[in-house]
């Protein structure tokens, strides 16, 4: 398991004297698709934010590429991973192009001047998200899921070989939350390893790969994809459900 | 965009050149050349009080862009956060005690100025950090906490010590730029186009800011460092405006806000924009301020404060009324 693309050992995160992650063992691979479930406060968004670097690791080990996280500068961590926060307000005016050209920003010369490649990806970027109406919109007067595909597509365009989405499809009408898991998909197929942090198992079960279960912190289930419900009510108290059609499966909530 | 930007610069230039012609003493074009007492008022008086008006109206503007892209929020800027009041609190504490330690070619005033407006960021800082939590009501009451504070120190040092002077500090307090000469104009320009310089370099950091800490984190800027970074120039920067003008308010919120909106959010053009209304804004609110009450000349902070408060007032009800 050495060559794993990210691996926690012994992680441990402690803030204000609360234990928000206690002991986490984790490899993620290459392509993986990895979702994170786990009741409110169970440590997902921590987990994201330590593996994109922003928060610190207070015990235990994160490997990047082999190589220990607090040994990247915050640029280099970027060339690897991209994080979408769960927040996405926007206090003040900013202009699409200019959300998606941050994408670029791990890449940036001194004086920042784009350079063909830059250019390139934005134009893929753009194309492939549908995106060239919205180029000159301010990101204020963007619909919640317009926002969510542009911060989408600056993860893509930043070309970064991991993504950390943390609840992307909250607020998001049943028609946005679609197109956004497509996309998701698609970058998927292309490679990419993606972890995610979301209340909304059903819609995201199908997609993934893995999932990894946190409960106080701690792990209570990281491996491949299985349905358990007694797992499920181990994590939530709730029961869950599957039914089969076709080659579908749909898992839901049985009150 | 490029049009409004030409208008403006049209409109600058033109208010370079007709204010120093206007007052209560009338100067005509042929005192311009000829020894004469409008000869004297205009170059030793009129022209220098217009450049520093232009110069430090541009550079409050840049300052308060600077502070709200930085803090994200378009109602932080360096008056209502209190870093000017904290800069004129250093500045009355230098003037009380005659200090005149200069270091590395700054005057004693600049030094002062400087450490006020400093433990100002500081002190904005550390609040931001424990609250982890940068929103329109914290800002608010940072300010109003932070203001009052230094309002108290000038206002102790002036009543402590001598009251000789206090007349003049008072006028100073106020915001004025009417003794300023040439020294003081060519100072500020060349910190003015080091500030612009400095925006420009970093003009996508501070776009990603705007945009969030955590969407900065995400695509590879150290936040906090760069944050530190930004505040360390902004405190140097308006130590040394305010050093010279005094706390002039409003500038710094009201223009940023128009110049977004003209320079259709594009950044490079919201700068520009920027520079230009804030050196227009505070040249003509200058005029008005020596043109207002004949044979008066009231400080040009009053007159900025006269117009910009209830400015102030709209925008904040503007965002309370989304907020709630």
């Amino acid at each position: 398991m050495g060559g794993s693309l990210i691996r926690v050992a012994g992680l441990r995160y402690v803030a204000g004297g609360r234990v928000i992650l206690d002991g986490l063992d984790l490899a993620i691979e290459k392509n993986d698709f990895l979702l994170i479930i786990g009741q409110n406060g169970a440590g997902k968004s921590s987990l994201l934010r330590i593996l994109s670097g922003i928060l610190p690791v207070s015990q235990g080990e994160v490997l990047v590429e082999g190589k220990s996280i607090a040994h990247y500068s915050r640029r280099e961590l970027a060339k690897r991973i991209s994080y979408l926060p769960q927040s996405d307000e926007f206090t003040l005016p900013i202009l699409v192009k200019d959300i998606l050209l941050a994408g670029r920003y791990p890449y940036r010369s001194l004086f920042g001047k784009l350079g063909r490649h830059d250019l390139d990806l934005l134009e893929e970027g753009v194309e492939r998200f549908r995106l060239g109406s919205l180029l000159t919109r301010n990101m204020q007067t963007l619909s919640g899921g317009e926002r969510k595909k542009v911060l989408l597509a600056t993860s893509f365009i930043q070309d970064v070989p991991v993504i950390l989405l943390d609840e992307p499809v909250n607020f998001l009408d049943p028609g946005s939350a679609v197109q956004l898991l497509q996309m998701l998909r698609e970058l998927h197929e292309n490679g990419r390893t993606i972890l995610l942090v979301s209340h909304e198992i059903e819609r995201f079960f199908s997609a993934s790969t893995k999932i990894l279960a946190l409960k106080g912190g701690k792990n209570r289930y990281f491996g491949t994809k299985v349905f358990s419900p007694s797992l499920l009510q181990d994590v939530f108290q709730v029961n869950f459900e599957r039914l089969r059609r076709g080659d579908k499966e749909i898992i839901y909530l049985n009150e | 965009m490029s049009r409004k930007l030409l208008i403006l610069c049209l409109v600058a230039a033109f208010l370079l050149v007709l204010v120093p012609f206007l007052g209560i003493i009338p100067v005509g074009w042929a005192d311009v050349l000829r020894e004469s007492p409008g000869h004297f008022i205009f170059w030793s008086l009129r022209v220098p009080r217009t450049l520093v008006g232009f110069i430090a109206g541009a550079s409050l503007a840049l300052a308060g862009l600077v502070c709200q892209n930085v803090f994200k929020n378009d109602l932080a800027t360096p008056d209502l956060l209190g870093i000017s009041s904290g800069a004129a609190a250093g500045t009355v504490i230098a003037l009380k005690f005659k200090l005149r330690l200069a270091v590395l070619g700054m005057s004693g005033l600049h030094v002062f100025s400087f450490a006020g407006a400093l433990s100002a960021v500081l002190l904005i800082f550390f609040i931001v950090r424990v609250v982890k939590n940068v929103s329109l009501y914290t800002f608010l009451m940072c300010g109003i906490a932070i203001n009052f504070f230094f309002s108290s120190v000038i206002v102790f040092f002036q009543y402590v010590f001598d009251y000789a002077d206090t007349f003049s500090l008072l006028r100073w307090m106020m915001g004025g730029i009417a003794n300023a000469g040439y020294r003081e104009a060519a100072l500020l320009l060349v910190l003015l186009l080091l500030f612009l310089l400095f925006i420009l370099f970093f003009a996508r950091e501070f776009q990603m800011l705007s945009a969030g800490d955590e969407f900065a984190a995400g695509r590879g800027l150290n936040v906090g460092r760069f944050r530190a970074f930004s505040f360390l120039v902004l405190a140097f920067f308006i130590g040394a405006v305010v050093s010279v003008c005094g706390p002039i308010g409003f500038i710094a919120l009201v223009v940023p806000h128009v110049s977004r909106l003209w320079g259709g959010n594009r950044f490079q053009a919201t700068v520009a924009i920027t520079f230009l209304l804030g050196g227009c804004l505070l040249v003509s609110a200058d005029l008005l301020a020596r043109s207002l009450v004949p044979p008066l000349d009231i400080p040009v902070g009053i007159v900025t404060s006269m117009f910009g408060a209830p400015f102030f007032l709209l925008l904040l009800l503007a965002q309370l009324r989304k907020a709630g």
